[in-house]
């Protein structure tokens, strides 16, 4: 199928929050975004894509000439709840799947507080939920990805199963690639049930926290330590008793903290404490404990070079979510292997269209 | 300089083999096809295996990386020829307790890492059946599974960086112990690689805690269909046991002739599940599976109540390929992956293909993952048996790939599934493979010639613009 420009007109779209300068798509299927990023190539182009716009703060962005919505994308394509696993076009909303999955308790373990994040936008930035200590990150739940090259290939890396060693494992490459090798098009997951017993206890210190061996989440904010239990009821109960503190039934996970300026600090799991402490006094936080990922917000960039330098002596990172990378810069000291990076982009997107300016090192 | 000589030069006379017995040790991993290496060389540290490169590359010779040569699908077997590089020289542990990791050498066995690791808790999660022998090396190249990834997945999942060299010689430390490092995750393309995109030579591993508590339940049926269907139960019913393993009559047959480990031999499949968690956890979990298996009509459940008869137990299901020597010279062990749900209807076309090819079959899989293992007997010195085992084998393959399965679970693809790979993914999809291979090698140096068919490289869209006209939406 080719397509004239005439055809534009159905593809057309107004997406709230997108750069207002570049002309907005919202492609109906795979052969629509093969045809528009063929047609970008051939003309150097800048693709931005677009899921929910909770994740297009990270990096330098290049502005775009068109913004390509996948909202018409969304569709739950086949969910096999006695396999657990689901494949989801890119743009379907997570809080629409996990109210669906809730239904057969069973879970993404992506995000809690998705807000209006898709699926493919959080593959894409490879952004995981705050149960990653114990149901893994994001990047271990993704079985399979689809995605269209910045030339307009159909590449499938993975499986449908749960279990998979067939060829390179590119869709674990597209997992936090910001969409540079391709435009995400569909996914499919591994699901994890949900057990009856859900507890949180509030706890003193941490010390008391390791008082239960595999937690779902031990979660801080703002001086509070909060233990998230799951498992059968009588499990939960016998872990919450020792455990001690307040207890309350369910879960209310806390929303990523907001501000003008928001940050990824990474650090060894171990230091997530210490880290906490390295905050200036007006930054807002979650520390996932366990697991080294603190989200945080300030009001200012002030402090954020100290921290900076603190993580990295530890070989972790504070990563800009939204800011201005103007003033700082959104990634800090570039990782390794640039040049492997570059040239396997190159592969894929050989004019460079798909969200230039969003990986570090200029990639 | 000659190839050995200039190996030498760098590693020392001992560390480098060339006589025709020792060539021949190092032929061929444990699949059945057999290479010629030129010379096998045994590196201290990366920054030997940089020089191996460099050397190979001046001498257009491949590099074959090697660990303890467990490997079931030729991915360590020198076909193209070449310096076969092994890895078992390479043993440091660190265990970092605070943050639950370890760097670990590419030639640390398996095993021996989380015997190290048990006296602080801690254990490393995946565990093939050849984990008394094989290497962390070569786990990484294969992402090697084993009964306990189903609950925890496989090995790239507890691989958090690594120190690897790459093509020119260039080692490089890519991952870190802090979650998402920023980038292109590099690391996760190169584990289950194969060898083919690099050499790694250390590892920093993900190890977990020891759950404080484990039942491990071993239940029988008649039918295969019973337990395949428990299976599918217990996944449906929100549980996911540390391991769901199935065993058929056959293969029950021939391990308790050999171990005596009390499995019963009436049973036409037997089911061995694990829980681990807390103490009240792990009581009901099990309940709750005896319960799914009694509805789907076994006909006995034993719960092991002993640390002894649970280690019995998995030694039996582990011992299951070596205890299959009693009925034949040789096997074929084939490795193949469904959804959990389409377990029954793809079992029962595994035995009508063997049945119709006349084949001594046995199984014994992980069936929680829908990872397929059926396993011939037979006598690999007869070319006609040879045949007939491999045409079964594809047609077997063709059966999980219908019901939208996949080439391979753990064992790789190696040269054994490497020209089946296009019954698996389009040429599209080979192409961008292929792709990545010849950023990370543009040589070819790294095991050429595994996973990827010759010409996966295919598609230039270079000239697509050639072909339209102007205008036009392409």
């Amino acid at each position: 199928m080719t397509y004239h420009p005439a055809h534009i007109s159905w593809l057309e779209t107004e997406i709230p929050g997108a750069p207002g300068t570049a002309f907005h798509l919202a492609p109906k299927t795979v052969r629509d975004v093969e045809s528009i990023l063929r047609y970008c190539s051939e003309r150097s182009l800048v693709v931005q894509v677009w899921g929910g716009g909770s994740h297009s703060g990270f990096g330098d962005p290049t502005p775009p000439d068109f913004v390509m919505a996948m909202e018409r994308m969304g569709e739950i394509e086949r969910w096999e709840p006695d396999d657990l696993t689901i494949v989801l076009g890119a743009g379907a909303r997570i809080e629409a799947v996990e109210a669906m999955l809730a239904e057969r308790n069973q879970s993404l373990a992506l995000p809690e507080r998705p807000g209006p994040a898709t699926v493919g936008g959080v593959v894409a930035a490879g952004i995981s939920g705050l149960r990653r200590g114990r149901l893994y990150s994001t990047r271990e739940r993704v079985l399979e990805v689809s995605m269209v090259t910045g030339d307009g290939r159909l590449v499938r890396s993975g499986g449908r199963v749960v279990k998979n060693v067939t060829g390179y494992d590119l869709h674990r490459v597209a997992v936090g690639a910001f969409g540079s090798l391709g435009v995400i098009v569909s996914v499919c997951l591994k699901l994890w049930p949900t057990p009856p017993g859900a507890v949180t206890v509030m706890v003193d210190d941490l010390e008391r926290a390791a008082a239960v061996v595999r937690p779902l989440a031990v979660l801080e904010t703002s001086g509070q330590i909060q233990v998230y239990l799951q498992g059968t009821e009588a499990e939960v109960e016998s872990q919450a008793d020792r455990l001690g503190g307040r207890a309350m039934a369910g879960f209310d996970w806390p929303a990523d903290p907001r501000d003008a300026w928001r940050w990824s600090l990474r650090v060894p799991p171990a230091m997530t404490g210490p880290a906490v402490t390295r905050l200036p006094g007006s930054w807002s936080y979650i520390a996932v404990h366990g697991v080294g990922e603190v989200r945080a917000a300030s009001p200012s960039v002030d402090g954020a070079e100290d921290v900076r330098s603190w993580a990295q002596s530890l070989g972790g990172h504070l990563v800009m979510v939204a800011g201005d990378p103007s003033v700082f810069d959104p990634w800090g000291t570039p990782p390794p292997g640039l040049d492997l990076q570059r040239r396997l982009i190159a592969e894929f997107d050989p004019m460079r269209i798909l969200n230039p300016g969003r990986l570090p090192g200029g990639v | 300089m000659s190839l050995v000589d200039e190996l030498r030069a760098v590693l020392g006379d001992e560390d480098v083999l060339e006589q025709p017995v020792e060539l021949h040790l190092f032929s061929k991993d444990a699949s059945l096809m057999r290479g010629q290496p030129s010379c096998v060389a045994f590196p201290d540290n990366a920054a030997e295996v940089a020089e191996i490169v460099r050397i190979a590359e001046r001498h257009g010779v491949p590099i074959v990386a090697r660990g303890a040569g467990t490997g079931l699908a030729a991915g360590a077997s020198p076909t193209e020829g070449g310096i076969v590089v092994v890895s078992t020289a390479m043993t440091d542990i660190a265990i970092d307790v605070d943050n639950r990791t370890a760097w670990v050498g590419a030639g640390v066995i398996n095993l021996d890492l989380s015997r190290e690791a048990s006296p602080y808790g801690l254990h490393f999660a995946p565990d093939p059946s050849s984990q008394s022998a094989c290497t962390i090396g070569g786990n990484v190249a294969n992402n090697s599974g084993g009964p306990h990834c189903l609950a925890e997945g496989s090995t790239t999942s507890h691989v958090l960086g690594m120190e690897v060299v790459l093509a020119g010689g260039e080692v490089a430390f890519l991952g870190s112990q802090a979650p998402d490092p920023p980038g292109l995750d590099l690391k996760g393309a190169i584990v289950g690689s194969e060898g083919t995109l690099g050499f790694v030579t250390r590892v920093l591993v993900r190890l977990l805690p020891i759950e404080p508590d484990v039942r491990t339940l071993l239940m029988s049926f008649d039918t295969v269909e019973d337990a395949a269907r428990t299976v599918s139960d217990v996944i449906a019913a929100g549980l996911v046991p540390a391991a769901l393993e199935m065993m058929d009559r056959r293969m029950c047959e021939v391990v308790e002739n050999w171990l005596q480990a009390g499995l019963p031999i009436d049973a036409e499949a037997i089911l061995l599940a694990e829980v681990v968690g807390e103490s009240d956890g792990v009581a009901s979990q099990a309940g709750v599976i005896a319960d799914i298996a009694r509805l789907n009509h076994t006909t006995d459940v034993e719960i092991a109540a002993t640390p002894e008869d649970r280690a019995l137990l998995w030694k039996a299901r582990k011992s299951a390929f070596g205890a299959i020597a009693q009925l034949a010279t040789d096997y074929y062990l084939h490795d193949a992956v469904v959804p959990r749900t389409r377990l029954v209807e793809t079992m029962k076309a595994v035995y009508a293909i063997a049945d119709r090819h006349g084949l001594t079959m046995a199984n014994v899989f992980h069936a929680g993952d829908g990872n397929l293992h059926p396993l011939i007997a037979f006598d690999a010195s007869d070319e006609e048996a040879n045949r007939i085992v491999h045409q079964a084998g594809e047609e077997i393959v063709a059966a999980c790939l219908a019901v939208g399965g996949a080439l391979s679970g753990e064992h790789g693809i190696g040269v054994e599934k490497r020209d089946l790979m296009g019954a698996n993914f389009t040429e599209l999809d080979l192409d961008a493979q292929a792709r990545l291979k010849e950023v990370f090698d543009p040589a070819g140096v790294f095991n050429p010639r595994k996973v990827l068919p010759s010409g996966s490289r295919c598609f230039d869209f270079g000239g697509i613009r050639r072909e339209l006209p102007d205008g036009v939406w392409v």
